[in-house]
């Protein structure tokens, strides 16, 4: 099967065109990011806390908030996850106060997010501990073993075992029913129900980043990238010549522009996974760029004497079926992620998406015509016969 | 079959084999999850390495006015002037000669200077470091031991940067606890009541004219341990931690929480002889300059019977008590820079989900593969499987943690797979279409597209090794299994896809399925 014939398409008649269209975007992103809305941060760069919750029954995020507000916490983030209305995600914003130490700072935020959850709790379950219930929906294995160890010596910890599994299968126990088809014993199923209690919520997850690590983490990942995208530039540079290497990085730089830009219009924020993302969209892109490249490489030994833009054109046009394919099967792969993969890898499907089209347009858009004007500018004389 | 193809064939099968034995049968001890697939603890820790400058110019102190009485020289007093900073004032100038060779002799770890009757002694930066380095190294094993003591399966405890500690807890579920077991010093000592429990420092000190007498300090008592009020106590311990024996969980007559000790024969024999001359007054137990309990002394304590520290424990507070006390205390103090809980069922369901996400991708991009290039594809398949297969092997033996950024890792290596086939594919499909028979069209389809593959594939190699060597955690995980699945990707695609047509592709074949 052939997906072109025979492709001709004057690709790099619309250099101008295309160079302009991603000025317009980028400068579209930068206005956005720093005029306007700004890159949201997640814990991982800036610092703060994010907490994630399951109510045991559906509620809604204007619940949430509602219990929020009453305890003057009415700014923070909330946000639906997954489809039952049950699970929360939960950032709060309320200034942990800027004075004082970076551990005082990180205490402060600590602070913060014991609050949310005795705010979300509220009075829940009050008159059970009261009485000495435990809450089973908080409880920790190692002392549920124990609870039940001091009355049903020798199958304490396989029986907390059993629970723990049960609450984390759903992230919390609806109802005492849930343990029947666990193969607890009657009496001890009977100790459970008398003994705890479900509370109304549990805390899926909690992060802490004190301003330090924050700052550290930034500081990382950007000496990282200059790195690596040195350690690029040079072996291209080696491997084909100077422009071609300034040129792959060029392209990174735009395909990483673009992607963010795109996503700095979505609600979206930026946390770890979605730096793997963005050094994945820049692994696509090399990989596309290098690809083009070496067809170049090959065909100017082929078409002696051909101007460069026209061997470039025929490149591209060579590679058209390939790029196409390729692109096709990582958005098979992405796509399949954004939909099935849930919400921790939604994010960085979603960018993947972005950076996977906008990775073909800038393979035969950006890589190429930025050697030619290389060319141009520094080596006026030999300018389209190289 | 060609003696050359024989080779190939062994070696395939050899590196097919191994990846298979290091990784089968797979489970979570082979390949381990990272925390945010598997939930736990992530934390990030602080060693406050100035503590143990601190405490090492304390002790000089005590160390120097003992040497200089020693040898008879004269002095007004020595102070401390900071971290690691210390003066001796009032040395007579006719001594000054003689102060000069002590400390040539005896204070080697010190930079002296004298102005007039002043000497001024500063830590040597070289030692300060040594200092500063090995409280990071101490607590992290203190950390360890607590650690294992209190027994989490496959804890990574590993120093970071100048004096970071992360620590990550999997499958811990108890983040709170854990913390406080980190965190506490455990410095554990019996010292002699003077005066209290008091309700404040005013009263407490009335006796004694509201000045704390030179060989006494004033603790505090531990609300968590029903202790409230202020106790006035002897400046030297008795006993302490150091001195400790055994240490169990136990309960009192009351049947409560407690935890026993014995001692060491010294510690044994001093408190034998203390708690003798003593009957009737209180000790106190103090832990972290916190009065957890100050029982009577009832009777002389006889050194092999040991005793129990009660304090209104929880059973779990008393099982903690046990773990720092048999772990030894911190060597300087730790505060927390970060801190990440990741629920059990959190990763559950990143792992179920990323897993149907992950099988519909692979069987997508299969199908693709075999519907748009028939039986040539099918090597395409054998070629990717391959790929994973030998990337979970090479997992397997680095003992390298798969996280969410791990997968987006192995994502774009199976992306760059599948393009590497694609290349070649299309360049034999090129060849054919110039009218080159099957097995010449092969060959130079493979050896065409290897210079492309080869290029890309070591030049994001090149940025992965640059992304581990300078990211942090997370990021490091994305590069290692990227880098794995490349290297793994360059053996797949371009030398078993090649051996896979050599061996189904006839040389007198007239037409190739792709």
């Amino acid at each position: 099967m052939q997906l072109f014939k025979t492709p001709n398409i004057r690709f790099l008649k619309y250099k101008y065109i295309a160079l302009a269209a991603t000025a317009v975007i980028v400068l579209a992103g930068v206005l956005n990011v720093t005029v306007f809305k700004g890159l949201k941060l997640g814990v991982d760069f800036g610092e703060g806390t994010l907490l994630r919750v399951k109510m045991r029954t559906a509620s809604s995020e204007g619940d949430i908030r509602n219990l929020l507000q009453t305890v003057g916490l009415g700014k923070s983030q909330v946000q639906s996850t997954g489809d039952t209305n049950q699970e929360f995600q939960i950032r709060a914003l309320e200034s942990a106060g800027s004075g004082g130490t970076a551990e005082e700072q990180l205490e402060a935020h600590e602070e913060l997010a014991n609050k949310i959850i005795a705010a979300l709790r509220g009075d829940d379950g009050a008159a059970e501990r009261a009485r000495g219930l435990v809450d089973l929906n908080a409880i920790d294995e190692r002392t549920l073993t124990n609870l039940l160890e001091t009355s049903f010596p020798g199958s304490g910890p396989e029986a907390a075992r059993g629970i723990i599994a049960t609450r984390n299968m759903s992230g919390i126990i609806a109802d005492f029913q849930e343990l029947g088809g666990i193969g607890l014993k009657p009496e001890i199923q009977t100790f459970v129900k008398e003994k705890t209690y479900l509370g109304k919520m549990t805390v899926l997850s909690r992060e802490t980043v004190g301003p330090q690590v924050g700052a550290d983490l930034r500081r990382k990942a950007v000496q990282a990238t200059i790195w690596s995208l040195l350690g690029m530039l040079i072996y291209i540079a080696l491997r084909f010549r100077l422009e071609y290497g300034v040129a792959a990085v060029f392209t990174l730089f735009q395909d990483v522009l673009i992607t963010m830009t795109v996503y700095s219009f979505t609600n979206r924020e930026i946390n770890l996974p979605i730096i793997a993302g963005i050094l994945t969209i820049v692994g696509f892109s090399i990989n596309d760029t290098i690809v083009i490249f070496d067809r170049v490489r090959e065909n100017q030994k082929l078409l002696r004497g051909k101007p460069l833009e026209e061997v470039m054109n025929v490149s591209l046009n060579q590679c058209l079926g390939r790029t196409i394919i390729t692109s096709g099967t990582v958005l098979l792969t992405v796509g399949a992620l954004f939909l099935f993969g849930g919400d921790v890898i939604n994010d960085f499907a979603f960018l993947m998406l972005i950076g996977t089209v906008e990775g073909v347009y800038s393979t035969i858009y950006l890589s190429c015509p930025v050697v030619l004007f290389w060319q141009k500018w520094f080596k006026p004389k030999n300018a389209g016969r190289r | 079959m060609k003696k050359n193809l024989q080779w190939k064939v062994v070696l395939a099968l050899a590196a097919i084999g191994l990846a298979i034995f290091l990784a089968y049968p797979y489970d979570d001890t082979k390949v381990r999850r990272g925390l945010d697939l598997k939930g736990g603890i992530h934390l990030v820790l602080q060693v406050i390495t100035d503590d143990s400058i601190n405490i090492e110019t304390d002790q000089e102190i005590g160390r120097l006015e003992e040497l200089l009485k020693k040898n008879s020289i004269t002095f007004g007093k020595v102070t401390k002037e900071g971290l690691g900073r210390i003066a001796v004032q009032g040395v007579l100038a006719d001594q000054e000669g003689k102060t000069r060779d002590l400390f040539d002799e005896y204070t080697r770890d010190w930079d002296y200077s004298f102005t007039g009757d002043r000497a001024n002694l500063v830590l040597k930066p070289l030692v300060v470091q040594f200092l500063r380095d090995q409280s990071v190294s101490q607590a992290k094993e203190t950390i360890d031991n607590r650690i294992n003591t209190f027994g989490v399966a496959e804890p990574l405890i590993q120093r970071q940067g100048a004096d970071q500690i992360v620590v990550e807890l999997p499958g811990v579920d108890d983040p709170d606890r854990v913390k406080e077991l980190i965190k506490v010093t455990a410095v554990l000592e019996w010292k002699l009541v003077k005066a209290g429990p008091a309700a404040d420092e005013a009263t407490l000190l009335q006796p004694y004219n509201g000045v704390v007498p030179e060989d006494a300090e004033v603790i505090k008592g531990d609300p968590k341990r029903g202790q409230g009020g202020f106790y006035l106590v002897d400046k030297v311990a008795t006993v302490t931690g150091k001195d400790l024996r055994t240490i169990r969980r136990t309960t009192d007559e009351w049947n409560s929480p407690a935890v026993s000790f014995t001692l060491n024969s010294d510690g044994g024999a001093r408190f034998e002889q203390v708690t003798g001359a003593n009957v009737g007054k209180q000790i106190a137990i103090i832990l972290d300059k916190k009065v957890q309990s100050a029982p009577v002394v009832e009777s002389r304590i006889d050194r092999a019977q040991g005793g129990v520290i009660r304090g209104r424990f929880t059973p779990e507070e008393a099982d903690d008590l046990v773990v720092v006390l048999k772990a030894g205390a911190l060597p300087a103090g730790i505060k927390y820079l970060e801190e990440r809980t990741i629920g059990p069922s959190l990763g559950a369901d990143s792992v179920r989900q990323g897993f149907l996400a992950g099988l519909v991708a692979v069987v997508a991009v299969m199908t693709f593969m075999v519907f748009f290039y028939k039986i040539s594809g099918l090597n395409a398949v054998a070629a990717l499987i391959l790929n994973v297969v030998i990337l979970f092997g090479a997992l397997a033996y680095f003992k390298a943690a798969l996280t969410l950024p791990g997968i987006a890792g192995i994502i774009l290596a199976i992306g760059m797979a599948v393009d590497a086939n694609v290349l070649i594919f299309e360049r034999i499909k090129e060849e054919l279409a110039l009218g080159k028979g099957v097995a010449s069209a092969v060959t130079q389809g493979f050896s065409r597209a290897f210079t492309a593959i080869f290029d890309s594939n070591l030049t994001t190699i090149i940025s992965a090794v640059f992304l581990f060597q300078f990211g942090t955690g997370p990021i490091r995980g994305y590069a290692v299994t990227l880098t794995i699945s490349l290297v793994a990707n360059l053996f797949t695609a371009v030398f078993i896809s090649h051996l896979l047509f050599d061996l189904t592709v006839k040389k007198s074949a007239k037409k190739l399925s792709i």
